[in-house]
């Protein structure tokens, strides 16, 4: 899917912070063009230059440069529910770094993206559907309270909130409630907003 | 501002590690922009993009000593190279499918190979984003060394959007290759398959061991006899597989010499087939009619309902009920009744070619004497093969256990029989169109009546031609 809002872009471009429109202009041209590493540094040129909105387009360019982890980061400074389209490259986003749960939220309040992306996001909700249909398994809850500990030591917040969050959801799902009371205790020493927009 | 614009955009479009030309008019605020950008993502491991940074960051100050050096760093031969081609497959065979595409566009950023052209087209058609795919494969088939793999994905995309016959197309030109021959050729008799119109004509001789269904040891004497038979079926529905259909069947069985065990009949069905993702259902009615030793027989009014749909990876579970009303010619007509059956169905892969699926069946005749009708029910396997030289190979046996409702005096006992049938089925493409079939059926029946216990084999050779669009 392409970044089809280019007509949005262009008036942000329009409204943008001086010096850094025409990289917004050059940045979504090139992911217009399948560029997404020139999209990626162009977006993040004009994030510096005066425009905070390049930094969701800028992450809509990580997610297709399978930098999924990034991409939740650049998109977890501000909300969902403004762009239909920028939300589904949310939610791929969350999907890619394996935060099914957190994929599943996003798609189900996903409607204005277009029917292309309507469609696509059903597809995905589908893939979802089945991914998290059997019961988890406490391996896999494991693997997403590593991660969260992993990212809450290198100081990034907002993923390491993400991983125990989906840990929690997954574990609450077990009979034995496997992870939650880790999940729920390195939560309480992590106070950050999520690609969702979501607070603790 | 649009001097930079422009200079951002043509950076973008060279080589990153091409020879650096400044831009006509230095942009230190921007360049300062990009060294900082290029910094970010140097920390963030992404050379490329780091790369790519400190080109524009170099190009747009030329006192930016430190952003020239490090672009020279990262050019140089001797610093450490990394090769997104062998990135890309990396993470292609990781399953990594986004970051493969991500890689190989990258991997074409350097050098626009059609081999890497075609990777990236098959990770897009994998991820559903067929519309970025399409031109990529089309350039791959440019290649003539590419070309039959690029053909065959070209063909799954447009199968995908439901363009049957050119699908078909494609699949029949990827069969030049001897590596994708039995795979392209497959999907292009399912292809074909999936077109809007098909009409089939099948003809096929083989040998029945006890036509008169003979008890063992008993009168009467069994009888064998060679038998052929010719069958045509019509298929039309205008919107591929799914919507509406209408279907015309008839088929001629003849023995060599016991011609009361003659049978010809033909159906005639209408329904309509839904399809989702993951999911399938269909409803038809059909109408059929059969003649018996050259006398008419049985006609019949039969209601199906089926539904499929894949539960976890690669299972899937299905249904169906039927209710046939059947009414039989003079001299037969205490069969006459109602039959209803339902069945459950479960599929799922037996290895990488072979797919196997167990069901459970009940079924119910009502037949208008009491001392006919019956209830039976039990389970059934098929097992479907692909060989790697293309061969279709089909095995199916199956237990079925029949308890009639009454007792009936003239037999002395209340029928109880068990039957037991395998059959094989090998089958293969001999041309566009052509298809050989060897089958072979057998059938044990079981019974608490002597008389109704027999055993048969039916061998048969067969050719099949299939027009379609």
């Amino acid at each position: 899917m392409n970044l089809a809002s280019l007509p949005l872009i262009l008036a942000l471009a329009v409204a943008g912070g001086p010096g850094g429109d025409e990289h917004l202009l050059a940045g979504a041209g090139a992911f217009r063009d399948g560029r997404f590493d020139v999209a990626l540094v162009e977006f993040r040129v004009a994030e510096k230059l005066g425009a905070p909105e390049a930094r969701e387009y800028a992450a809509a360019s990580l997610v297709k440069l399978g930098r999924p982890e990034e991409a939740f980061e650049a998109f977890a400074s501000s909300p969902p529910g403004e762009d239909g389209l920028l939300d589904w490259y949310r939610a791929l986003a969350c999907y890619d770094a394996r935060l099914y749960v957190c994929a599943r939220r996003l798609l189900s309040d996903l409607g204005r993206a277009g029917p292309k992306a309507a469609a696509e996001a059903a597809k995905l909700h589908a893939e979802i559907a089945r991914v998290l249909a059997p019961e988890p398994a406490a391996a896999s809850i494991d693997w997403y309270l590593a991660r969260c500990e992993k990212h809450g030591a290198e100081r990034r917040p907002a993923l390491a909130t993400a991983y125990c969050r989906e840990a929690a959801a997954l574990g609450s799902r077990r009979p034995d409630r496997h992870g939650v009371a880790r999940a729920s205790a390195e939560l309480a020493h992590l106070d950050a907003p999520d690609a969702s927009g979501a607070r603790r | 501002m649009i001097t930079t614009l422009v200079a951002a955009l043509a950076l973008a479009s060279a080589d990153p590690c091409a020879p650096l030309e400044p831009t006509a008019r230095a942009d230190p605020g921007a360049s300062s922009a990009y060294r900082a950008v290029a910094e970010a993502e140097a920390a963030a491991g992404s050379r490329d993009t780091a790369t790519l940074a400190y080109r524009n960051a170099a190009a747009l100050d030329p006192a930016d000593a430190s952003s020239r050096a490090a672009l020279e760093r990262y050019c140089s031969s001797t610093g450490p190279e990394r090769d997104p081609f062998q990135e890309g497959l990396a993470k292609m065979d990781a399953g990594d499918l986004r970051g493969a595409t991500a890689a190989f566009r990258a991997a074409r950023a350097r050098s626009d190979e059609p081999s890497v052209a075609l990777l990236e087209g098959i990770c897009l058609y994998e991820l559903g984003e067929d519309r970025e795919a399409e031109p990529l494969l089309r350039m791959a088939e440019r290649s003539p060394e590419n070309a039959d793999l690029a053909r065959l994905y070209l063909g799954l995309l447009v199968l995908r959007r439901g363009a049957a016959s050119e699908a078909a197309a494609l699949f029949d030109a990827a069969s030049a290759s001897a590596a994708v021959a039995p795979v392209a050729s497959d999907l292009a008799r399912l292809a074909r398959s999936e077109g809007p119109w098909a009409f089939t004509f099948t003809a096929s001789s083989g040998y029945d061991s006890n036509v008169n269904l003979a008890p063992p040891g008993a009168p009467p004497a069994r009888e064998s006899d060679g038998l052929y038979a010719f069958g045509a079926m019509g298929l039309v529905r205008p919107w591929g597989s799914e919507g509406p259909y209408l279907r015309g069947q008839g088929l001629l069985n003849q023995q060599f010499r016991l011609g009361t065990f003659n049978v010809a009949g033909g159906d005639l069905a209408g329904g309509w087939q839904l399809r989702g993702d993951s999911w399938s259902a269909l409803g038809e009615y059909d109408f059929a009619y059969r003649t018996f030793g050259g006398s008419p027989f049985v006609t019949s009014h039969r209601l199906l309902a089926s539904a499929s749909g894949v539960v976890a990876g690669d299972v899937t579970i299905g249904a169906s009920y039927l209710a046939r009303f059947e009414s039989y010619a003079d001299g037969f007509s205490p069969f006459s009744g109602t039959v209803q059956a339902v069945e459950a169905r479960v599929s799922f892969p037996a290895g990488s070619r072979a797919r196997l699926a167990l069901a459970y069946g009940v079924a119910r005749d009502g037949a208008r004497l009491s001392i006919l009708s019956y209830l039976e029910h039990g389970p059934r396997a098929e097992l479907r093969v692909v060989t790697a030289g293309g061969l279709r190979l089909g095995v199916d046996v199956a237990a079925t256990f029949r308890g009639y409702d009454v007792y009936d005096p003239a037999l002395s006992a209340k029928r109880s029989d068990t039957y037991l049938d395998a059959a094989a089925l090998v089958e293969w493409d001999l041309s566009r169109g052509w298809t050989g079939q060897v089958a072979l059926r057998g059938r044990r029946a079981l019974s608490d009546v002597p008389g109704f216990e027999y055993a048969k084999l039916v061998p048969m050779v067969g050719l099949a031609y299939t027009f379609s669009p």
